[in-house]
């Protein structure tokens, strides 16, 4: 095992099926024909009512649960083939309920695979202090602590640690933030994806809860009960064109919404913002203002950074421009800001357009209610649901009829349509 | 009414009676703890033994003490044979009760997350479960342990009681001062049993006695 970062690996499903009784083809946790590919060092998401089946699918890649029939691939080679502790130990696993050893030290939890692959103490030791010091633990005051001793989200943290030891090329994850509280979970979750910044590992993961996955995941399955993929593709894929009412339904009426935290304020042309420096004459700032449509004047400092509005008309006639003419400023934005915080935060604002300022806090720009609405246009209001909607989804189901056991790669783009999708 | 004098003379006897006491005590603990541990096992792998299991050692639970050594006797004398087998089949129902209910007693989540990183069958079992289990195991140990201690005296009907055999001299003899000092010894046997077991768990189990943070 190298220390380098391993290279990340590609997951793909072929068909894979999983029954668990012979005669129901929807019973709970059941798997129908998924196929789907997952690139290497995305995070995809597998996301569902409870009972589609997206915990089988995850368990079937580290074999915990066997597929009835069909094959998952990990960088080409059949799961099946490969000897199963072997297997598992090169894939980080990591569950809701964490499973920390409860009668070993957090140290010793976090070097399990380590352990079962007969590192050296040393490099154990060495690896435990920098996988803690990673998730953000003091390997000093956390090593020799039992589990009992750490709080909920301190051992959600020692799990992923745990899960990362032996650097896998993948990781699976059940629902891990689940059993902690909100602010908790999205502490955890930001953490999680700098870190995979980073890590760059193929993550599977597994949600039930829609905003989750739109977060997390670069690629969203959706799964519906009786373990159908009702749609495969890009969270804003997703949001923008639900496959089928099913995925409409349970990615819920705000989508529009939830497609703005996915744009950031950067994805935005700006307004450019007409500015005067405090101490500039009336005159000709009144000029400026007043030949744009917009109808305040921001004034600026000399570094640029905002001071506060004045209105188009409040600009005096002779005399200079004084920080007391301004009122109080909107919101400062920043490329980074997503599109619904920009929004919330305008709607709580006496002039609603933000001031998206650079990393010095010099204005940049302009960006108005408008603009966010006219984005939320793009995608509000259609009732027809596309059917494959992206070559992800087309590429998954390329080439075979359910069940025909040919997995050629080769077919074209117009291959099988993906007639469970567009039915429902 | 204690005769202090008759312990003095009689110092080598007690002490020999208490020998005889510990040996009866530890071979059948010990003896009880590896069967006992054996036929957990075959339940652990095989859920449908334990009903048969459990019911045989509870029948032989439920067999009179005095009863059962005498019937012994006819085929095995009256020998240390016979008093630890006996004594062995007392333990047998208390230890696998907590062998069995020590491995049920570990999470479902630690299972799964040792299946999930690539523990085989036998070393789960070694270094996961059985850890885990440990505490209500040495909790049945505890209690065969003071129960086979209190049996032992039982043992005296066949020749084997060790202190049970000084209390029973006692009576016959109207010799209350052997009879007190048995009682007392065997009490005293049991509670320093009782502690060193205790002590003994409190150390192969560090990690359930959180320290504060």
């Amino acid at each position: 095992m190298p220390d380098a970062p391993s290279r990340a690996a590609t997951v793909d499903f072929r068909h894979v099926t999983k029954r668990y009784d012979e005669r129901l083809n929807n019973a709970p946790g059941a798997v129908n024909d998924l196929s789907l590919s997952v690139p290497a060092g995305r995070i995809c998401v597998l996301v569902g009512p409870s009972g589609c089946g997206k915990t089988t699918s995850l368990k079937m890649v580290n074999r915990l649960i066997e597929p009835t029939s069909g094959q998952i691939l990990i960088d080409g080679v059949d799961a099946a083939t490969r000897e199963v502790t072997e297997l598992r130990r090169g894939i980080g696993y990591v569950i809701q309920q964490v499973g920390l050893f409860p009668h070993q030290t957090i140290g010793q939890n976090v070097v399990t695979v380590p352990r079962l692959l007969s590192w050296t103490k040393a490099r154990q030791r060495a690896r435990a202090d920098e996988l803690l010091a990673t998730v953000g633990l003091d390997p000093a005051r956390y090593r020799d602590r039992f589990p009992a001793q750490l709080s909920g989200g301190e051992r959600q943290r020692v799990g992923v640690a745990r899960a990362l030891a032996a650097d896998p090329p993948i990781m699976l994850m059940d629902e891990p933030f689940g059993a902690v509280d909100p602010i908790v979970r999205e502490r955890l979750q930001n953490e999680f994806l700098r870190l995979q910044e980073e890590l760059a590992k193929t993550i599977l993961f597994v949600t039930h809860d829609i905003d989750e996955a739109i977060k997390m995941g670069d690629l969203v399955a959706v799964l519906q009960v009786g373990g159908k993929l009702a749609q495969f593709g890009t969270p804003d894929d997703i949001l923008a064109n639900p496959a089928s009412e099913f995925v409409a339904r349970f990615v819920g009426a705000d989508r529009g919404l939830k497609r703005l935290s996915l744009s950031r304020v950067a994805d935005l042309p700006l307004q450019a913002a007409v500015t005067a420096r405090s101490g500039e004459g009336c005159g000709p700032a009144r000029q400026r203002a007043l030949a744009d449509p917009f109808p305040y004047l921001l004034l600026v400092d000399d570094a640029r950074r905002p001071i506060g509005w004045i209105r188009d008309g409040d600009i005096p006639l002779a005399g200079v421009l004084t920080e007391s003419m301004a009122i109080p400023m909107s919101p400062l934005l920043n490329r980074r800001t997503t599109l619904k915080d920009a929004l919330s935060m305008l709607l709580d604002a006496d002039v609603q357009a933000g001031i998206v300022v650079d990393r010095a806090g010099a204005v940049e720009g302009l960006l108005t209610v408008e603009a966010i609405a006219e984005r939320m246009r793009d995608t509000a209001g259609d009732t027809q649901y596309a059917g494959a909607t992206t070559e992800l989804v087309r590429d998954a189901h390329d080439g075979a009829e359910p069940g025909s056991g040919d997995r050629s790669a080769a077919a074209g783009p117009a291959g099988t349509p993906d007639a469970e999708a567009v039915e429902a | 009414m204690i005769r202090w004098e008759w312990i003095a003379s009689n110092v080598d006897q007690l002490v020999e009676a208490t020998v005889d006491h510990v040996v009866l005590t530890a071979v059948a603990v010990v003896v009880g703890f590896v069967l006992s541990f054996g036929l957990s096992v075959l339940i652990y792998r095989n859920r449908r033994l334990a009903g048969p299991i459990t019911g045989s050692a509870g029948v032989l639970y439920t067999i009179p003490s005095l009863a059962l050594f005498a019937f012994l006797v006819p085929f095995t004398g009256l020998s240390f044979l016979s008093a630890e087998i006996g004594l062995v089949s007392y333990t047998l129902l208390i230890l696998v009760h907590n062998i069995v209910a020590g491995l049920d007693g570990v999470p479902a989540d630690v299972r799964e997350a040792a299946d999930g990183m690539g523990y085989g069958r036998a070393r789960r079992f070694l270094s996961v479960e059985l850890p885990l289990a440990l505490p209500l195991i040495v909790a049945g140990l505890r209690v065969a342990t003071v129960t086979t201690i209190g049996l032992v005296m039982v043992a005296a009907v066949i020749g084997q009681g060790g202190l049970g055999q000084v209390m029973v001299r006692g009576f016959n003899f109207r010799n209350d001062t052997a009879v007190y000092t048995g009682a007392v010894l065997i009490v005293a046997l049991a509670i320093v049993a009782d502690l060193v077991l205790a002590g003994v768990g409190r150390l192969v189990t560090p990690w359930s006695r959180p320290r504060s943070r």
